[in-house]
């Protein structure tokens, strides 16, 4: 993970002084997505690059170790071996950025990871996730039991009555949502978020990290993500330590695409190996 | 399990990179529709191909690799013509059809191009370098609505534009760095409204031929668009065709000027679109990173001199996207039109400046307001001379929008309801007249004043004191301190007018500049109340006004009813300009697009001889009801109506409002149509002066309006105050609000 962010004293001054013209905002998130295409070595690249951003995540009422265990080889393994030596990418070490579950089965996805002999943290979410509607005594023993059991990240739900009566806190890293809304992670609200970081970094020098969560599905949206982080923020936001994406189907359809890209044929579904 | 079949080496590097690399389009099917045309293209005419033999031609090149694509024929004066005579034909059937008919061949056009678009976009962007995505995603799909909005508009043109008739042959000249979208705006409403067409395109224009092609494949109408390739020493031949009743020019500054002053005096109507620079005005309240999201965009959008730069050779026709800042208006390079890719950063301290500094340039084409305060944007956005303005947005385009310019941008229109009328005429106006005064001497036009000599003995009744002039609210007596006289209708002296100078048009023009914020600033009902308050005086000056026309010759009865006629269009007109501007509904836009219409400024009108009262009046009402302080130079012969009218003028309304200047009419008119600071003449005199007009109409592209020495049924509604009037006298500014929070 990156220095931690120390923080400023809240300043509201910078909140109202911030102008968003959200019709151009709108128009942006528009061309993002049509406006610059990446193919062939350069998909495949960007696509395996794309992998180590993930945050591969399992946030379901019935998960137990098995699916939990599937998991994290998933994201020690996550593309096919065969394609990876076809790219010349096997010695990479290419696996996802970390793997996300409920704080009770943390345990479960450390113990898996040990297994498969895999240093990838592991990141829980925690805090009444994703309502976030608990007393703030359980939530911080959450927190604390979690990072017991062995997680080094938490995903902190903010406490959104605090928000809406403009009591402000603070973070190393700001995501769009639970992913758990009907509207998750959407370009323009991405947009708008990736200014203010970057406009945290030109007042304070401190690099707060990005990540989208929630509806993101296809090698073609991950592309278009990478695509705006690069250009709203450049190339130093491209790494593990400041930008995740929140995804669990996602990786599936890269593994498809880079399949394709290698064989020129579209794989049946038994051809990739399960998560 | 499948086994690999591919290595990709380079994926390693990439990885670390993470550069976007090359994402080329396949330009095969634009290569091979030019091996259709075995890579020599011609001309376009009459549904065929026109390839004719010696001519001169010239390479059409890849501008990124150099490579040549095909050679493409170079135009000579028959192939004009021959074009022109297609354009001719085809206009008697074309322009009495039903719209509803117009409206079906438009619809199956824009389905023609959207089966054949990506060769369409693949051969633009090929020849022109543009990135493929700039002409698929904006132009292709722009022109399918271009063709679609006018359809309807065919379709609904019985009712909606009755008593206006297509002006037909129009010529299009477009300049050697134009997209095929721009060439679009114009043709879709031309043939819309019943007009034919004729393009003259620069060599090495793939693009246009293409389409031109598609229509004519269409089958039906053959001849309704014509494309010629050549160069522009061809426009004036184009335009000296028989038949052509209008050029529309799009380019550059000079070369607008250029042909305006050729093609002076030619009985042709002219409008030009010129130059291409867009504004920004980037206020504190702004969102910054939208605002430079604008700029970039503004960059790549319709301007096909821009390419994309980026890792380009250094020996290669691209110029880098370059941000200049610190160049103050005075520095020469700053007073040159900025050519894109260039962008010139210009810091203001207040509102009020930033408008000193937008305004102060002769160009008014379009520009954007960034800020996140209505009251402010708004301010900005009425008062900026400009054609187009955007509000928190650039280069937004619909076709039921107008888009066009003031000041020296060319006051022509496309897109909307104005880009219609610009290939409309009142119905029934005569066609245009061929070619006259080739010896007019511009240097001595009405450059001298004849001298006025005592004349013999005055009879009459006793003489009265002399007329002045009247300037800034009073009677004054002229720069030359001399008087001429006027004579009625049995040779009798009727009195004396002041012999007005140029150094008295320089008054009355900075008088009628001084009236302008003013009056501007009224409202539309305080300006009509005070057009009614000038007519009741003239209603009480009626016997007046009858016996000074009927000394004229005029019989009682219709003096009495010219005086009436008067009266009534005065408060007609204040009535008319109540309603004004009005809000247009956009497809693709949330938020309203307001139509203005705005006053041209200071209006100089050289009345005619005939109906000395009813034109006089007849033009001033319109003039001023729409918000314009006007020069006034009354009928040569008879005079003195107006100036009685000008006694009520003076008690009733703001000074300088009204300025009326007697003396030799040619030197008059020579003064006001040289006047760098007057924004339009209507002249209604000879067809020397008429020449003369159009032709110092180029030192500033005011708009002219000419009546070739024709008469002017002023007394018939249509032509004394029909709607003609009234689109001339404003003119019209698109300001878009896109809405959102």
């Amino acid at each position: 993970m990156a220095a931690h962010n120390l923080g400023t004293e809240l300043d509201l001054s910078w909140i109202s002084k911030v102008q968003v013209n959200h019709p151009a905002v709108l128009r942006r998130a528009q061309q993002v997505q049509a406006r610059r295409t990446v193919k062939k070595e350069w998909q495949a690249a960007w696509l395996l690059k794309a992998v180590t951003f993930i945050d591969f995540t399992t946030l379901s009422g019935d998960d137990t170790s098995s699916n939990v265990q599937r998991l994290c080889y998933k994201a020690k393994y996550p593309i096919r071996e065969d394609l990876l030596k076809a790219l010349n990418m096997h010695d990479k070490d290419i696996t996802t950025a970390a793997v996300c579950v409920y704080p009770a089965r943390v345990c479960d996805a450390v113990r898996a990871l040990k297994a498969a002999g895999c240093n990838i943290p592991v990141a829980s979410v925690a805090t009444g996730f994703p309502a976030g509607q608990t007393h703030l005594k359980t939530r911080l023993e959450e927190i604390r039991l979690a990072v017991e059991d062995g997680a080094t990240e938490i995903d902190v739900v903010i406490n959104r009555s605090l928000v809406l009566t403009g009591q402000w806190e603070g973070s190393d890293f700001i995501k769009t949502s639970t992913g758990k809304e009907t509207v998750n992670a959407t370009f323009p609200v991405a947009i708008v978020m990736l200014r203010a970081i970057r406009d945290f970094f030109w007042k304070t020098g401190n690099k707060i990290g990005f990540k989208p969560a929630g509806g993101i599905r296809s090698a073609k949206d991950a592309l278009a993500w990478l695509s705006l982080i690069k250009e709203e923020l450049g190339d130093e936001w491209l790494k593990p330590e400041l930008f995740r994406i929140g995804a669990s189907t996602l990786l599936s359809d890269i593994e498809r695409q880079i399949y394709h890209h290698v064989t020129g044929r579209y794989a049946a579904y038994h051809d990739l190996p399960m998560s | 399990m499948a086994a690999a079949t591919r290595t990709a080496p380079r994926a390693r590097e990439i990885f670390t990179t993470l550069e976007y690399g090359p994402a080329p389009e396949s330009h095969a099917c634009a290569l091979a529709w030019l091996d259709t045309q075995d890579r020599h293209l011609g001309h376009y005419v009459n549904g065929k191909w026109l390839k004719p033999e010696r001519r001169n031609s010239v390479p059409c090149q890849d501008p990124i690799t150099g490579e040549n694509l095909a050679i493409c024929l170079q135009a000579q004066a028959e192939d004009v013509a021959a074009a022109v005579e297609a354009a001719r034909t085809a206009l008697e059937n074309w322009s009495t059809l039903p719209g509803a008919r117009r409206a079906q061949h438009l619809t199956r056009l824009a389905k023609m191009i959207q089966k054949h678009q990506r060769l369409l976009w693949t051969l633009e962007s090929l020849v022109t370098g543009r990135a493929v995505r700039e002409v698929r995603d904006r132009d292709v799909p722009l022109a399918q609505q271009l063709l679609q909005y006018h359809a309807v508009q065919a379709h609904t043109q019985e009712e909606a534009l009755a008593g206006w008739e297509p002006m037909g042959v129009i010529g299009l000249i477009v300049p050697p760095t134009f997209s095929f979208l721009e060439m679009m705006w114009r043709i879709c409403p031309a043939l819309a409204v019943g007009c034919t067409v004729v393009v003259l395109v620069p060599p090495a224009s793939p693009a246009p031929l293409l389409l031109a092609q598609l229509a004519g494949e269409l089958g039906s109408f053959p001849g309704i668009l014509n494309m010629i390739s050549g160069p522009t020493s061809l426009g004036p031949v184009l335009a000296s065709q028989p038949g052509v009743q209008k050029v529309a020019f799009c380019g550059a500054v000079e070369e607008g000027r250029t042909l305006r002053r050729t093609l002076a005096g030619q009985g042709l109507e002219l409008s030009l679109a010129l130059g291409a620079e867009s504004l920004l005005l980037l206020t504190e309240a702004a969102d910054v990173d939208s605002a430079v999201e604008g700029v970039v965009d503004a960059t790549w959008s319709d301007r096909s001199q821009v390419f994309q730069a980026g890792d380009v050779p250094s020996d290669s026709p691209f110029y880098p996207p370059t941000l200049i800042s610190d160049l103050p208006p005075a520095s020469p390079c700053a007073q040159t039109e900025v050519p894109w890719p260039l962008v010139v950063a210009s810091p203001f301290r207040t509102a009020k400046e930033a408008l000193a500094v937008a305004n102060g340039t002769p160009r008014g084409g379009s520009a954007s307001v960034w800020s996140e305060r209505l009251g402010q944007a708004l301010e900005l956005g009425y008062r900026l001379r400009m054609g187009i303005v955007w509000i928190n947005a650039h280069g937004l385009r619909d076709p039921a929008v107008p888009t066009g310019g003031c000041k020296e941008s060319g006051s022509s229109w496309h897109g909307g309801p104005d880009g219609l009328y610009e290939y409309l005429r009142p119905s029934g106006t005569p066609a245009r007249q061929p070619s006259l005064s080739e010896n007019l001497n511009y240097d001595t036009f009405g450059l001298a004043v004849p001298s006025t000599l005592p004349a013999g003995p005055e009879t009459g009744p006793s003489s009265a004191p002399p007329y002045g002039l009247f300037v800034g609210g009073r009677f004054q007596a002229p720069g030359a301190r001399s008087s001429r006289p006027i004579q009625d209708s049995h040779g009798n002296l009727h009195g004396y007018v002041a012999e007005g100078g140029a150094k008295d048009i320089r008054g009355a023009v900075e008088a009628a500049h001084q009236a302008a914020p003013g009056w501007v600033g009224q409202s539309p009902g305080a300006r009509a109340a005070l057009l009614g308050a000038l007519a009741a005086a003239l209603e009480r000056r009626e016997s007046a006004l009858a016996a000074r026309l009927e000394r004229h010759g005029v019989e009682l009865k219709v003096a009495k009813a010219e005086v009436e006629l008067s009266v009534r269009r005065l408060r007609a007109w204040g009535a008319r300009a109540q309603a004004q501007g009005h809000t247009l509904q956009v497809a693709e836009l949330r938020g309203p697009v307001l139509r203005l219409r705005e006053p041209l400024g200071v209006l100089a009108i050289v009345c005619p001889d005939e109906w000395p009262l009813l034109a006089f009046v007849s033009l001033l009402a319109p003039a001023l009801a729409h918000g314009n302080t006007v020069v006034l130079v009354p009928s040569g012969t008879c005079p003195i109506p107006a100036l009685e009218v000008c006694q009520d003028v003076a008690t009733l309304l703001p000074a300088g409002l009204v300025n009326v200047v007697t003396g030799d009419r040619d030197h008059l008119t020579r003064c006001l149509a040289l006047h760098q600071d007057v924004q339009a003449l209507w002249y209604f005199g000879s067809v020397q002066g008429s020449q003369f007009v159009e032709w110092a109409s180029a030192g500033n592209l005011k708009p002219v309006w000419v009546n070739r020495g024709l008469p002017r049924a002023w007394d018939q509604d249509a032509e004394g105050a029909g709607p003609e009037l009234g689109l001339r006298a404003a003119q019209t500014k698109a300001l878009w609000l896109p809405m959102g929070d």
